[in-house]
C-alpha cells in the first residue's frame, strides 16, 4: 500500500523534517488577489442571494455556503480547463467559479457566466437547464461540469466515467467532486472510490466537513477523528485540510490532483469547516434546535476571508488599511451592505442577477419535453 | 438476394443476443460493457463470451459486486461520448443500482432539456419457472415502467433476441432489456437468423398467432404459455390471436386496438405480480381507448402478488400457466 497516506502535514507524507515545497509556493501575489477577490464573490454571491431570497423574489430552498467559500474557490483554482468537475447543493459558486483564471467575462471559459448561474437560480428559460430541475441541479457537458442531483454522493460514479471516457480518449484530465461528510455514508460513495481506486481513475473526492448533515452531527455520521483515514480502506491517499484556509485547501487538493495526474489514481481531501446557517434557508430559524448557540459562534470564529487577509498581510500582499477597506468578514447575510465587497465583485453579480431577472420564464409546454431523445 | 439472405445453421437465443452485442461492438468503436464477470468467464451465462479477448480490457470491465457504480459509471461514460451496455449478472441484482438507473439516468435526458443522452442498454437473465426461487427469478420491468426516460424490451424469439439487442444498442435513450433465462437455450425455439444485418424496431408489438375469438397479450415466456393455450383453444373450436408487444415502453398500443376491434375480448398475461403490473395498465389502456370494442369485461392473468417461491409446485402455483389462460379465455369468449 505504498501509496496509502494519510496526512495532515505534506512534510509528514513525503516522511522527512527538511522544508518542503507546497504547490501554494508557486502562487503569485497576483494569485492571492484573486483568490481574495474570488472569496469576495462567492461570499457575495451567497448574501445577495439570501436577501433576494428574504424578498420573495426567488423559490425554491437556498443552501447557503457562507463560511465554506475557501473550500471552493481553494479547490477549483488549480485545475485545468478540460478538467470534470461535479459540485452539490451547498456549492453554487463552483458552477461560475471554474476555470475562473481565464478571465471572469471570458465567454470561451469552461465554467458558466454570471448569467448563466443567475438565471438557473430565477428559474428562467435562460438557464443552461432551462430551469427544469431547481437550484444547484444544473451542469454543462460542454464545459464539463456534471449535473448535480438530490441523490448526494450519487454523481461519484458519473465521475469515474467521465474520466475512464478521457482516459480511453487519450486525454490526461481529472474529476473532481464536491461532498458533505454526511454523504460519506451513502453506499454509493464507498463503491465509487473504490472502483476509482481499482481502475487507478483521478478523481479527487472533496469532503466539506461541515460538521453537519442537515440536523445529524459527525458522531451520528462516522466514528472516525478524521474523516480522510477512511482512504486507507481504499488504498489511496487521504488529506485533511483547513477548510477555513483558502491556501491549505488549495495545498492539500492540488496534492490529491498531482497525484491523480499523474497516473496514481483517486484520493480523498476532507476540508474541516463548518455550516454558518440551517441545511437551508427552510430551516434557519429552527436550526437552533439541534444545534447549540456556544458551537455556532466557534464554528463561525475563522471566516475565511479573515484568514486569508491575514496572511496576505503577514506575507506583504496586503495592507491592513486595505484589508479594512471592504469588511464582508465575520458579518452575517442581514449585517453586510454593497460597501462591504469590492466592486468589481458587486458589479459582477448585479450583471447577473438583472440579466436573470429580465430573461423570459420557458414556455409550459416544455414541461413534457425532453423526455425521451427522438432519433 | 441479399435483403432475404438467411444461415443455414439454427441458433438459440443466448446465441442471438451474444451475436447482437459483439456485431454491436464491431461497429461502434464507442461501445463499452461493464458487468460483474463479464471478461474471462463470459458472463454467468456466457453471453459475453469471446469480448474480452477481442477487445481487451479497455472495452470490457469485469466490474467490482457494485450495481450502482456500474450503472453510474456507465452513466458518466455516456454523459462523455460512449454507449455502454452494462450487464446485471440477474435482473433481480438491478434493485442494488435503482437510483443510478431512476434518478440519474432515466433523467439525464429530460433535466438537460435534451443537450445530454444516455445511449445505455441494461440487460440481464430474467424470468421463473426455472426454480431460481426469490432473487433470481424476478420481472421487475413495471418498477421502470414507473421511471419516465426509460425503454424497456422484452423478447421471446431468437429473432427478436437479436434484432431488438441491435436496436437497443443503437438507441440514444436507456433501455432495461430483459432476456428470458429459460428461453437461453431452449431447442424447440431455435431459428435461422438472417445473415446480414437487421434490427427489430422497439415500440413495435408482434402477432404472434392470428385469431378472431379474443386477445390474448403477453410478452417474454408466458407468450408460450399463451401459444398453447391457444392450441386448447382451437381445438376447442376458437381461434385466439396472441399479441407478443416486444416493447413494455414504448407500448405499442395500435396493434392491440386492431387486434380489439376484431376479437372484442382481451386477455393480458404477465408473470409480474398483478398490483400495479403492467399488465394493469395494458388493461387501463385498452379499457380508455378500446372500450367500445370490448364485448366482455377485460381481465389479467399475472402471478399473484407473492415473490417466487423456489420449489416446484409452490413456484407453478403462483404463476400463470397454460391451464389458468386457457380457462380465461374461455371464461371470456363464453362471456
Amino acid at each position: 500500500m505504498a501509496t496509502t497516506t494519510t496526512d495532515t502535514d505534506p512534510a509528514q507524507a513525503q516522511g522527512t523534517d527538511s522544508p518542503v515545497s507546497r504547490p501554494s509556493d508557486r502562487l503569485t501575489h497576483d494569485d492571492y488577489r484573486e483568490l481574495l477577490l474570488q472569496l469576495y464573490l462567492a461570499r457575495y454571491f451567497d448574501v445577495r442571494l439570501i436577501k433576494e431570497k428574504k424578498r420573495g423574489r426567488l423559490r425554491g430552498t437556498l443552501y447557503s455556503s457562507h463560511n465554506q467559500e475557501a473550500i471552493l474557490v481553494g479547490s477549483l483554482y488549480g485545475l485545468e480547463p478540460m478538467d470534470w468537475i461535479s459540485p452539490i447543493h451547498r456549492d453554487m459558486p463552483a458552477f461560475f467559479l471554474k476555470d475562473f483564471k481565464a478571465g471572469w467575462e471570458n465567454p470561451d471559459r469552461m465554467g458558466m457566466s454570471i448569467e448563466e448561474v443567475c438565471s438557473q437560480v430565477w428559474g428562467k428559460a435562460t438557464s443552461p437547464g432551462r430551469a427544469r430541475d431547481n437550484w444547484s441541479h444544473i451542469g454543462s457537458k460542454a464545459k464539463r461540469i456534471i449535473h448535480s442531483t438530490s441523490m448526494l454522493a450519487g454523481t461519484i460514479p458519473a465521475a469515474t466515467g467521465v474520466t475512464l471516457a478521457d482516459r480511453l480518449n487519450g486525454l490526461n484530465t481529472i474529476a473532481m467532486t464536491f461532498n458533505g461528510e454526511g454523504s460519506t455514508a451513502q453506499g454509493v460513495f464507498h463503491e465509487a472510490i473504490n472502483f476509482a481506486a481499482v481502475e487507478k481513475l483521478p478523481v479527487v473526492t472533496i469532503i466539506e466537513n461541515n460538521q453537519w448533515a442537515y440536523g445529524t452531527p459527525t458522531h451520528y455520521e462516522y466514528a472516525l477523528e478524521d474523516f480522510a483515514r477512511r482512504a486507507d480502506g481504499y488504498g489511496i491517499p487521504g488529506f485533511v485540510a483547513d477548510g477555513q484556509d483558502v491556501i491549505d485547501v488549495y495545498d492539500k487538493v492540488m496534492m490529491a490532483v498531482e497525484h491523480a495526474r499523474s497516473g496514481k489514481g483517486p484520493s480523498i481531501v476532507e476540508c474541516k469547516t463548518f455550516r454558518a446557517y440551517g441545511h437551508g434557508d427552510h430551516d434557519d430559524d429552527r436550526a437552533d434546535r439541534y444545534r447549540p448557540e456556544e458551537e455556532v459562534v466557534e464554528g463561525r470564529k475563522r471566516d475565511p476571508l479573515h484568514v486569508l487577509k491575514e496572511r496576505m498581510i503577514s506575507m506583504g500582499i496586503l495592507t491592513q488599511e486595505e484589508a479594512d477597506k471592504h469588511p464582508a468578514e465575520n458579518k452575517g447575510a442581514g449585517e453586510v451592505t454593497d460597501a462591504d465587497f469590492p466592486p468589481k465583485v458587486v458589479e459582477y453579480l448585479t450583471k447577473g442577477v438583472q440579466f436573470a431577472i429580465k430573461a423570459p420564464l420557458p414556455d409550459e409546454t416544455e414541461g413534457a419535453m425532453w423526455v425521451f431523445k427522438e432519433d | 438476394m441479399a435483403a432475404t439472405a438467411v444461415g443455414t445453421e439454427k441458433k438459440n437465443y443466448l446465441t442471438a443476443l451474444k451475436e447482437a452485442i459483439a456485431e454491436e461492438m464491431a461497429r461502434n468503436p464507442h461501445m463499452i460493457c461493464m458487468g460483474e464477470d463479464i471478461g474471462a468467464l463470459g458472463g454467468a451465462f456466457g453471453v459475453t463470451d469471446g469480448l474480452i479477448a477481442e477487445y481487451g480490457r479497455e472495452r470490457v470491465y469485469d466490474m467490482p459486486i457494485s450495481e450502482a457504480t456500474i450503472v453510474g459509471t456507465a452513466c458518466g461514460l455516456c454523459l462523455n461520448g460512449k454507449t455502454v451496455m452494462v450487464e446485471m449478472q440477474f435482473i433481480d441484482f438491478i434493485s442494488c443500482g435503482f437510483d443510478q438507473i431512476v434518478n440519474m439516468t432515466a433523467t439525464y435526458h429530460y433535466r438537460t432539456a435534451g443537450d445530454v443522452s444516455m445511449p445505455m442498454v441494461i440487460r440481464g437473465p430474467a424470468g421463473a419457472y426455472g426454480g431460481g426461487a426469490l432473487y433470481h427469478s424476478q420481472m421487475n420491468e413495471a418498477w421502470f415502467a414507473n421511471s419516465p426516460g426509460l425503454k424497456i424490451v422484452c423478447p421471446s424469439t431468437v429473432y427478436d433476441a437479436k434484432g431488438l439487442m441491435k436496436a437497443a444498442l443503437r438507441d440514444p435513450n436507456p433501455v432495461i432489456f430483459y432476456e428470458i433465462k429459460d428461453l437461453y437455450r431452449r431447442r424447440e425455439i431455435e431459428e435461422v437468423l438472417p445473415e446480414e444485418d437487421y434490427i427489430v424496431p422497439l415500440g413495435k408489438a408482434r402477432v404472434a398467432r392470428e385469431g378472431d375469438a379474443i386477445t390474448i397479450v403477453s410478452y417474454g415466456q408466458n407468450v408460450y404459455h399463451c401459444l398453447k393455450a391457444a392450441e386448447n383453444l382451437e381445438s376447442e373450436g376458437y381461434q385466439a390471436e396472441v399479441i407478443d408487444i416486444r416493447s413494455i415502453v414504448p407500448l405499442d398500443e395500435e396493434t392491440i386496438i386492431e387486434s380489439l376491434k376484431k376479437t372484442n375480448r382481451l386477455l393480458v398475461v404477465n408473470e409480474a405480480p398483478m398490483t400495479c403490473g403492467f399488465a394493469g395498465e395494458i388493461l387501463s389502456r385498452m379499457t380508455e381507448k378500446a372500450f367500445e370494442y370490448l364485448d366482455a369485461p377485460p381481465m389479467r392473468i399475472t402471478r399473484m402478488d407473492t415473490p417466487v417461491p423456489w420449489v416446484k409446485p409452490l413456484e407453478l402455483y403462483v404463476l400463470p400457466s397454460v391451464e389458468k389462460i386457457t380457462a380465461g379465455a374461455l371464461k371470456l369468449i363464453k362471456y
